[in-house]
């Protein structure tokens, strides 16, 4: 009898090794992107649409398309923008009424410029994520212009940590 | 007087005859007792010594030794430094390149569950240890963790590699079971398994003891750590006690 009791002991032991792998998978995090939600100018409590978005990266030329929305299709409350994590500031286009000319494929919708600064940070999330980019104090400016579809520009959460909030709001 | 004398011998002999009368004893009690060997026994972890020669990325030495103190309990403890390096990649992209570096002192006792046989001296022991660690992480080398594949197809690299966080501390308490074999006269095998709880652990912000000198893996969200050596020890006999007749051999 005396002897079961250190085998059992190491069979409770050799338990807790296996049972203590659930690291491996990285579920806890990662890079955030830049929650973006759209309002009524009037009544800035209510979520506006945006008609037929669409959003042009400065930085690398390129249309962004993402899981969050669909381009040149009316906008969801908010979408998720990424920021580049090797420089401290990201341009983007945000297109309304996007649409193509017929002859001359020149963009008809109404342009707005944003640019967003931001200091960059790192933070270790987890041991099967490891780091991650987080950008804190973001500032978000649009030229000013007469024909901005674009009417005013908060930002709520000045540090992008993760997509579960809005970050920025744009007022039109 | 000397007619009496005869009468007196006859009347005498039952007293005699009655101090003749003690039986036999047959079944003497041993006088040979076997006597305990009491003293120090000291050693060291093979197997962190097999892993430091076959491991590139690992050194490693314990010191481990026992005091006898009563039949069954000892007094334990072990000391050591270990240097491990480890990479964390995520299909094969490293993610993270660190090395933990440091020493730890484990001190507590051992009680002996074993009956040994007349002459042996062989052991399973159930003991306890309390475990300090003061160690150093190095991060090497890191990128930064980013799904969204719009501006950069692979990972970046972190900004600050190259980092060392140094005056971290570790304490924990430690379940160990044990078996000690005497293979030769006073030269002992053993193995051990630990189940290690942490009591404190001080870490650093940026980056956290994910590794611990003798305490092994950390896991997220759990005190719990495995650990086991492989030991080979010499027993330095320096006085020797008798065994205690057990109450129910009396009988």
């Amino acid at each position: 009898m005396k002897k079961i009791i250190p085998i059992l002991l190491i069979a409770a032991t050799l338990y807790f090794v296996s049972s203590c792998e659930k690291d491996d998978i990285c579920v806890e995090g990662d890079t955030p992107l830049m929650v973006i939600g759209f309002f009524n100018i009037d009544d800035t409590t209510a979520a506006k649409r945006v008609p037929s978005i669409r959003i042009r990266s400065i930085d690398i030329d390129s249309v962004l398309s993402n899981a969050s929305f669909s381009d040149r299709s009316n906008s969801p409350d908010s979408l998720q923008v990424p920021l580049r994590s090797n420089a401290t500031t990201t341009m983007y286009q945000i297109i309304s009424n996007s649409a193509d000319d017929d002859e001359t494929d020149q963009e008809t919708g109404n342009i707005d410029t944003l640019t967003i600064s931001y200091e960059l940070g790192e933070a270790f999330i987890s041991r099967a994520c490891g780091f991650v980019v987080n950008y804190n104090n973001i500032t978000v400016t649009v030229p000013e212009s007469a024909e901005n579809w674009i009417q005013d520009i908060k930002v709520v959460q000045p540090n992008v940590e993760n997509t579960n909030n809005i970050h920025v709001k744009i007022f039109h | 007087m000397s007619k009496y004398f005869i009468s007196i011998l006859i009347g005498l002999l039952p007293i005699l005859a009655e101090a003749q009368s003690e039986p036999l004893d047959l079944s003497q009690k041993d006088t040979v007792e076997y006597k305990d060997q009491y003293g120090l026994r000291v050693g060291a972890d093979i197997s962190k010594l097999v892993l430091s020669f076959v491991d590139e990325d690992y050194t490693g030495l314990e010191l481990v030794g026992d005091y006898r103190l009563t039949r069954k309990l000892y007094l334990a403890a072990e000391i050591g430094n270990e240097t491990k390096r480890q990479r964390e990649n995520l299909n094969n992209t490293l993610l993270y390149d660190y090395e933990t570096s440091g020493s730890y002192i484990k001190a507590g006792v051992d009680l002996n569950t074993y009956e040994n046989w007349y002459g042996m001296n062989n052991a399973i022991t159930i003991g306890g240890r309390y475990a300090v660690a003061s160690f150093s992480q190095t991060l090497n080398e890191y990128n930064l963790y980013e799904t969204d594949r719009f501006f950069n197809q692979d990972f970046l690299s972190g900004e600050n590699p190259d980092r060392e966080f140094n005056g971290l501390s570790a304490s924990w308490l430690e379940f160990v079971v044990g078996v000690k074999v005497e293979l030769f006269a006073n030269i002992f095998a053993g193995m051990s398994t630990r189940l290690g709880f942490l009591v404190t652990n001080t870490e650093d912000e940026a980056f956290p003891n994910l590794w611990i000198p003798g305490f092994n893996k950390v896991t997220e969200g759990s005190k719990f750590g495995v650990n086991y050596n492989y030991s080979i020890t010499y027993f330095i006999p320096l006085y020797k006690k008798s065994k205690k007749p057990k109450e129910d051999n009396q009988q």
